[in-house]
């Protein structure tokens, strides 16, 4: 799977997007503290955390005795760059393409 | 992104299609940091980290506390730009940088001891985005990142 692949997979599952908010919230989250906001066993929050931390969104470092998860935005960035700008920028010409021609023919 | 509460450590990281050379070169000499890190010349002399605007004014002036080429590099931050921020106490940056297979390096930008500095943390986050993509499209096309 390329980069982009693991990233979409990643994002493609609600938990995951569950995690990746609270640590949005408040970075640097111990497995113990994530798993107390949800509904699930320590072993599938471990499961999802290794998606998102293949994926790169979650970098985890040692800090003394505690590993804490860290948000990574830099691929949600380079996917913002790639697949979401792209078209973004057509959209908004395209409306301005549209009042443009409203305008003269009024 | 401006609702987030700013938290006192930031991760980034990613991959380039680059060896740790290419990479600590792009970080520590101005040739390189011009193009891509808001057009500022970068400069490791005598233990200090200067950053210097296009008109040469000074953005940065912080000391290195670790310079280990082409793996590691670890320096004060205190953004000299604005008087807000340059009001802050000083923060930290740690540049990690490890080969991986096939050619590509792992580059890890961690920014703490941001606790007495909430308006840097904030203002460093999209920053710190927009350097790194413009640092891995520089080296892996050549180019400055456009726009």
């Amino acid at each position: 799977m390329t980069p982009d692949d693991l990233v979409f997979k990643a994002l493609a599952d609600p938990t995951r997007r569950f995690l990746l908010d609270r640590l949005f919230e408040r970075d640097g989250r111990t497995l113990t503290e994530l798993e107390s906001e949800l509904e699930m066993t320590r072993f599938g929050v471990m499961k999802h955390l290794r998606v998102l931390e293949d994926a790169g969104l979650v970098v985890t470092r040692r800090q003394g005795r505690e590993k804490l998860h860290f948000l990574n935005p830099v691929p949600i960035r380079l996917i913002h760059d790639r697949w979401i700008d792209k078209y973004k920028e057509r959209r908004v010409s395209a409306l301005l393409d549209l009042k443009t021609q409203l305008e003269e023919s009024a | 992104m401006t609702t987030a509460t700013a938290t006192t450590t930031q991760v980034y990281q990613l991959f380039i299609k680059a060896t740790p050379e290419q990479v600590w070169d792009a970080i520590t000499k101005p040739e390189f940091t011009t193009r891509y890190f808001y057009a500022a010349r970068i400069e490791l002399t005598d233990g200090r980290r200067r950053a210097y605007g296009p008109d040469g004014e000074l953005w940065g002036d912080s000391a290195i506390l670790e310079e280990d080429p082409p793996r590691r590099l670890v320096h004060e931050w205190q953004a000299l730009y604005d008087p807000e921020l340059a009001a802050e106490e000083t923060s930290r940056v740690t540049w990690e940088i490890e080969p991986q297979d096939d050619g590509v390096t792992k580059l890890t930008l961690v920014h703490d001891r941001l606790d007495g500095a909430p308006k840097t943390a904030e203002s460093v986050a999209g920053g710190w985005m927009y350097v790194l993509s413009g640092l891995k499209t520089l080296l892996e096309t050549g180019e400055p990142l456009a726009g």
